[in-house]
């Protein structure tokens, strides 16, 4: 696979974060904040009756977008952060990424690429700093 | 400054290790975890990385909620996170038992200086790993901000 320092990755799109999902994902997780799964929790924080998407399904829209370019097993390291985590049901969400940074370890090709999450063209929701291994051709 | 509780009783939990347990990842976990990201389950039993959000947790002998009250939480929405930093040795598989231990390794409060005038809070560091029969499969460190509310 080739890859420059620059290169902007194919992005992934959630075209609507969806509820059904969320309340799944908290049973899976055993997580029982009802920001998750109860839209009357939610809006008496302020936010209206829509509930709040955990953070582990943002993560995976950033690594369905890796895993689409450069293969399933790709991922080495993720250093996640959270600035402004705040995903809401309905929400159209798109995960876009950059290499920053291309060389070789140990005989595999490897790149380092900045990820993040975008809404409406709001930056900053979630972020990773990834180390991914390239496929070879 | 507004009296908050105090760091010694937070600090206790450094240096706590969780019981530690194994953990499998079944076809059908693996199959809506992935179905929740929007994408297809992965071929050959490979296991969606996102896993690592929950199964060091669950397989270590802990809880979300065992962590809040470790850290003396004031509630479930004082609590941010700071980060999470994985590292992927093998990709996890289905149907493969794994060894999990877990601790917090470090303890520290913030913004509590005369002057300060952000909220006080206690950083909480989680550090996990996954081992398999051969080796050290994956780790994950998670970073939790603990806000604190006066008394």
């Amino acid at each position: 696979m080739i890859a420059n320092e620059g290169d902007k990755l194919p992005p992934w799109t959630m075209d609507s974060v969806s509820p059904e999902r969320m309340q799944t994902m908290a049973a899976i997780l055993r997580d029982p904040n009802p920001v998750h799964w109860d839209r009357k929790s939610v809006a008496q924080l302020g936010l209206g009756e829509r509930c709040i998407n955990q953070g582990p399904l943002g993560v995976g829209y950033m690594v369905n977008m890796l895993q689409n370019w450069a293969g399933e097993n790709c991922i080495k390291r993720m250093f996640i952060r959270f600035p402004n985590p705040i995903i809401l049901d309905g929400d159209h969400i798109i995960s876009k990424g950059v290499v920053t940074k291309i060389y070789q370890h140990q005989g595999f090709d490897m790149a380092e690429v900045e990820t993040w999450l975008e809404r409406d063209g709001e930056r900053g929701l979630i972020e990773a700093t990834v180390t991914l291994q390239l496929p070879r051709d | 400054m507004t009296e908050v509780i105090s760091f010694e009783q937070v600090e206790r939990a450094e240096g706590h290790i969780f019981p530690g347990g194994k953990y499998s990842i079944q076809h059908w976990e693996n199959f809506l975890l992935t179905a929740c990201t929007g994408a297809d389950v992965m071929q050959d039993g490979v296991v969606h990385p996102i896993a690592l959000f929950h199964v060091p947790i669950l397989g270590s002998g802990t809880t979300i909620a065992e962590m809040f009250a470790l850290g003396r939480a004031d509630s479930d929405m004082s609590i941010s996170i700071e980060s999470y930093d994985w590292q992927l040795f093998n990709p996890l598989k289905e149907d493969t038992e794994y060894d999990i231990q877990g601790k917090i390794t470090d303890v520290t409060r913030h913004n509590d200086k005369p002057g300060d005038t952000a909220p006080v809070y206690d950083r909480i560091v989680f550090d996990f790993e996954v081992h398999d029969d051969y080796s050290l499969v994956a780790s994950s460190t998670v970073i939790w901000h603990y806000r604190r509310e006066p008394i």
